[in-house]
């Protein structure tokens, strides 16, 4: 039977990116069918900056379902101790958070290893830019 | 610059040509790549996989239809990419180029790909470009990685610093109409790069290059991957979803971990 992971997008920026929902929909469901997961729709994280408020719901509903197939890492919050949080819970429940566009996912400490790094290079570059334009 | 005597060769060169080509640095890792290869494609095509290797991939072409070529590609990356230590073995095949030409501390290309170019076959393409010019950062390079010996058109063509800067003068007057215009006028700049099984190629992925239809017998199979200093400003191929840093320092992981105290 395949794991049913529930899907989260976002429906503002985030880190200087901007991707329609409908766009985030597709990416997931594409990842999903690739791995043989069960999509279930997507819950909308609300647009104020900073929330995660939806992404904290989600997580709590997690006992019926084995994880969240979110658009992006980009999305989980940028303060290191939230997404420290987020990465315990979502170990501790020993359920999978899943990033499509990247196509990495976490359900141990090795792979929060993986995903923190992309995400502190990530805040010390977000100030660069290549200068070509 | 504080460079060593072989590391200043190294640069020279990549920096007149474009690019370098060198016996791998680890011949262990790549007779190890292209076990794997034997392996995913012999269960591919459901065959004994104590073939001989340069048989098998050099004469792919007489067991795989051209209609299912691109098919066949895509499940062989997705065969290669999901083995553990698969990537970690792609760079130490090239390890010491990188830390001279890019750097020690590294952002690597999540996917490695693949090209099998049949002899004959127009469909696997790939016209004259510079990554650049789809919006790759300048800052990358790309391993360039045979698993058959790579020559005359079954190899790839770049051109050289010197003429893509002339090219880059002149780019609307040589453009033409379309890309196949714009090789033409180039042909007689561009440089065949011959690398055999057992080198590897680095090469500076804003320099035009491609390929052409192979006319020799047997089908080239080579893989690339591009690779970039973690710090570097990133292009359309971006941390995260095209890249992941492979190399952190100590230093750097205590500063991007810093907070000064709370008062």
């Amino acid at each position: 039977m395949k794991k049913k992971v529930r899907g989260y997008v976002f429906s503002r920026s985030f880190m200087g990116e901007r991707v329609p929902q409908h766009v985030q929909n597709i990416v997931i469901r594409d990842y999903c069918e690739k791995n043989e997961l069960q999509f279930l729709l997507s819950a909308s994280e609300y647009a104020m900056e900073g929330c995660h408020l939806i992404l904290k719901l989600v997580i709590e509903e997690l006992q019926n379902i084995d994880g969240i197939a979110a658009y992006s890492l980009f999305q989980l919050p940028c303060d290191d101790a939230e997404r420290e949080a987020i990465y315990s819970q979502i170990i501790a429940f020993g359920k999978t958070l899943h990033f499509c566009v990247e196509g990495l996912s976490i359900k141990n400490e090795s792979d929060c290893q993986r995903v923190e790094n992309i995400w502190r290079v990530k805040k010390v570059m977000a100030n660069t830019d290549l200068g070509t334009k | 610059m504080f460079t060593t005597k072989t590391e200043q060769q190294l640069t020279t060169e990549y920096l007149s040509q474009g690019y370098i080509i060198r016996p791998v640095a680890d011949i262990e890792a790549l007779n190890w790549i292209r076990q794997q290869f034997v392996d995913i494609v012999s269960e591919a095509l459901g065959i004994n996989n104590d073939i001989d290797p340069e048989v098998l991939l050099n004469q792919i072409h007489e067991r795989v239809p051209v209609t299912e070529l691109n098919n066949f590609r895509l499940k062989i990356i997705r065969g290669f990419n999901a083995i553990d230590g698969f990537r970690e073995h792609y760079y130490q095949v090239a390890r010491p180029f990188l830390d001279t030409i890019v750097g020690n501390e590294l952002a690597m290309q999540l996917r490695v790909n693949l090209s099998i170019q049949f002899p004959h076959d127009d469909s696997s393409l790939l016209p004259v470009h510079a990554d650049t010019w789809a919006g790759d950062s300048p800052y990358e390079v790309v391993v360039w990685l045979p698993i058959v010996n790579c020559y005359g058109t079954k190899a790839m063509y770049l051109l050289p610093p010197a003429k893509a800067a002339e090219l880059n003068q002149n780019f609307s007057k040589s453009a033409g109409q379309n890309s196949e215009e714009l090789y033409h006028a180039i042909s007689n700049d561009v440089k065949w790069l011959n690398v055999n099984y057992g080198e590897v190629l680095v090469f500076d992925q804003a320099l035009p290059h491609g390929n052409r239809i192979n006319s020799e017998s047997e089908t080239r199979w080579s893989m690339n991957c591009r690779f970039k200093g973690v710090f570097t400003p990133y292009g359309d191929k971006k941390l995260g979803e095209f890249f992941e840093p492979i190399i952190l320092r100590a230093a750097t992981q205590t500063g991007m971990s810093y907070k000064l105290p709370g008062i």
